[in-house]
């Protein structure tokens, strides 16, 4: 009974720790502008941070290295440090735009100023990074995450025409009044907002952390499994949901209120404070991760001590890096920049980003030396190889499609 | 008494260095070489892995140029008791000059805060 | 000197001729036996072996000295992504077979027949002389 509720426990935060502020935003816009036409994107997103995710996991566990020693490794000190620059960088933007999630959900929820939550979301960050044990903080989060289920509940309560959902879904019939520049724009988006470079940093530190079991590793792997599919439900839920309400009323996504209108008018104020608190929640997880993930980086590239399990003292720079980081996030959220343009320009340069960590992990996980036994069996490889494409031609039209299109507008 | 052929560029630069409790220490930035008796290296006699160079040695390896021999902190090959995927020591980390940045910045800065000493998996 | 002296090093032959450069130093570890490496308890650490964290099945070898044994010298400097060209993997396709394509010509001498190191003045860079009747040995780590 225990095994399966520890079993339950993982698959739960995985789905509610899937959705973070990208996925909100990303999928609220896109349901607001193009219907459910892009609905395959968050699938072929989910597929791919299962391999991606499983794959770095296994990578980890076996070798005991965490991606980026294994990227200074592999690409030698000055690849790898232009490697560590972009991807710290959009981190570190991604990092910004997570804390910029929470304080927007905290004035959602009161009707202080989001610039007076910003440094009180940040500390907070920074208090359980610190002191709390993480495996707590990470199971409440993602539990709470879970409420998101809030914006599903709304869509079956709004009582759509299912029918012309799917329509647009399959095959993807986008409306004529959009370019189809900012179409594919969009699809980017949406595929750097689902497959995050942050969780695959976070994935294989914690795994190394954890020395992860063969045991630990069959869980981990049910855990994505199971839990990110059933999170990309949740994201096509909030896709629907403006869909249904926004896209015929015209209504364009600029802020939180707007992502939440639909849930608003399904369910009253009731599901209303439901959902913010699993975006509180959600982002919170999320900034967690990412804050994280900005420590290992710098870390692993430059050899210091690392880890969450470990005293502070004994992992001075790790806990310096991460402090500085919270800190150039709060920077820039206090010049009043708009955490929701913040936002659509991290999951973009996500996407940009994906081929510097993905394409060394799927040539790690096929050296034996590394790998003994483990190495990637044909499937694995098959499907790594046809991402590798995807990854790369998403990445390398990021930039081009972002100034065709004006960044989407 | 077995051998395992390794090349260093491949297999011991860049790679992570480990002290005796698991705790990273610094990464392999060179290998020092040694001939006869610790000795010069010559051409043609018989040479050995004497250290492992660790240090700053980034901005020379990005930019160019050597640093010198006095400001690269250095690990004895004695002191290295496994090769893996990284390079795991037999001393503690604290006996090793090789980071007193980690050590500066414990001291000054992160053993300052309160509770950073403390052991996040310690009581619940 | 240290190995990176010797990394992208130019090496001549007995004759002057221009071979390549130094791409990495081949060593032989010396793998100690580890005490408690006993025949008849591999059942047991078997059964402790599904608990153990995967990553202590990794190959870690206890080494006391680190021999130099070669020179591998090839076509470029800096180094061959992955050094596939010295083992046979295949995946991921095609780049395994791309970098080999890139370093083809690369061979292993063995660092008896290595006749002179030369520090260059000025930058400091060295140059490798091979001795004559230097054999080019297959790069492969086995």
């Amino acid at each position: 009974m225990k095994k399966l509720l520890g079993v339950a426990l993982g698959i739960l935060t995985a789905i509610g720790g899937f959705v973070d502020i990208g996925d909100l935003v990303t999928n609220a816009v896109v349901g607001s502008r193009f219907g459910m036409s892009l609905a395959w994107v968050v699938v072929l997103g989910v597929v791919g941070i299962v391999l991606f995710a499983s794959m770095s996991g296994r990578v980890a566990a076996v070798s005991g290295r965490a991606t980026f020693e294994i990227i200074r490794e592999r690409l030698g000190p000055r690849a790898a440090g232009a490697n560590l620059l972009a991807s710290f960088a959009i981190n570190l933007l991604t990092l910004t735009a997570e804390v910029g999630g929470i304080a927007l959900a905290l004035h959602l929820a009161s009707s202080v100023e989001p610039r007076l939550w910003i440094p009180v979301a940040a500390l907070a960050v920074w208090l359980v990074l610190w002191r709390v044990k993480f495996q707590v903080m990470e199971n409440v989060a993602g539990l709470l995450g879970l409420l998101l289920v809030g914006f599903a509940i709304a869509l079956f309560q709004l009582g759509p025409d299912w029918g012309e959902l799917l329509r647009q879904a399959v095959p993807p019939s986008p409306p004529g009044t959009e370019h189809p520049a900012s179409y594919w724009y969009y699809a980017v988006a949406l595929f750097g907002a689902a497959m995050t470079p942050y969780e695959v940093f976070f994935f294989s530190s914690g795994a190394v952390e954890e020395r992860w079991t063969a045991k630990d590793l069959g869980t981990n792997r049910l855990n994505v499994l199971l839990g990110f599919p059933l999170g990309g439900l949740l994201s096509l839920a909030i896709a629907a949901c403006a869909a249904v309400v926004l896209l015929p009323a015209g209504i364009e996504v600029s802020s939180l209120s707007q992502i939440v209108l639909p849930v608003a008018q399904a369910g009253g104020v009731l599901l209303l404070a439901v959902v913010i608190l699993g975006i509180v929640a959600a982002t919170f997880g999320a900034a967690l991760e990412t804050a994280l993930s900005s420590g290992y980086t710098l870390a692993q590239y430059l050899g210091w001590s690392w880890g969450k399990f470990r005293r502070p003292a004994r992992a001075a720079r790790f806990h310096l890096t991460m402090i500085v980081a919270l800190l150039v996030a709060v920077g820039i959220l206090m010049t009043s920049v708009d955490p929701v343009a913040v936002t659509e320009m991290s999951v973009v340069f996500s996407a940009v980003a994906l081929p510097l960590t993905y394409v060394p992990i799927l040539v790690v996980a096929n050296d034996p030396a590394y790998m003994g036994r483990h190495v990637n069996g044909r499937v694995a490889n098959a499907l790594g190889m046809v991402y590798l494409v995807i990854v790369v031609v998403a990445a390398v039209a990021a930039i081009p499609l972002m100034i065709a299109t004006g960044a989407g507008s | 008494m077995t051998e395992r052929l390794v090349d260093a560029r491949l297999h011991l630069l860049g790679r992570q260095v480990l002290d005796t409790d698991g705790e990273p220490v610094r990464t392999v930035d060179d290998l020092e070489l040694a001939g006869p008796g610790g000795g010069e290296v010559r051409a043609g006699q018989e040479a050995h892995v004497a250290a492992v160079l660790v240090g700053p040695v980034l901005a020379t390896r990005l930019f160019g140029g050597r640093v010198p021999d006095s400001m690269l902190p250095r690990i004895a090959w004695e002191d290295v008791g496994h090769v893996g995927t990284a390079v795991e020591l037999t001393v503690g980390s604290d006996r090793l000059d090789a980071d007193w940045v980690e050590h500066w910045v414990r001291e000054r800065l992160i053993g300052r805060i309160p509770g950073g000493r403390h052991d996040p998996e310690g009581d619940g | 000197m240290n190995v990176g002296d010797l990394l992208d090093a130019r090496v001549l032959g007995p004759d002057d001729a221009a071979l390549g450069v130094v791409v990495d130093v081949r060593l032989a570890l010396d793998v100690v036996e580890e005490p408690d490496d006993e025949p008849g308890e591999e059942e047991d650490r078997e059964e402790a072996g599904r608990d153990a964290p995967l990553s202590a099945q990794a190959r870690r070898d206890a080494v006391g000295s680190a021999r130099v044994v070669g020179l591998l010298v090839g076509p470029r400097g800096a180094g061959s992504f992955h050094g596939y060209e010295r083992t046979d993997v295949r995946s991921p396709w095609p780049i395994p077979q791309l970098v080999r394509r890139r370093h083809r010509g690369t061979f292993l001498v063995r660092w008896e027949e290595v006749a002179a190191l030369e520090e260059l003045p000025g930058d400091g860079a060295w140059r490798v002389r091979l001795a004559p009747g230097y054999t080019r040995l297959p790069p492969e780590l086995r």
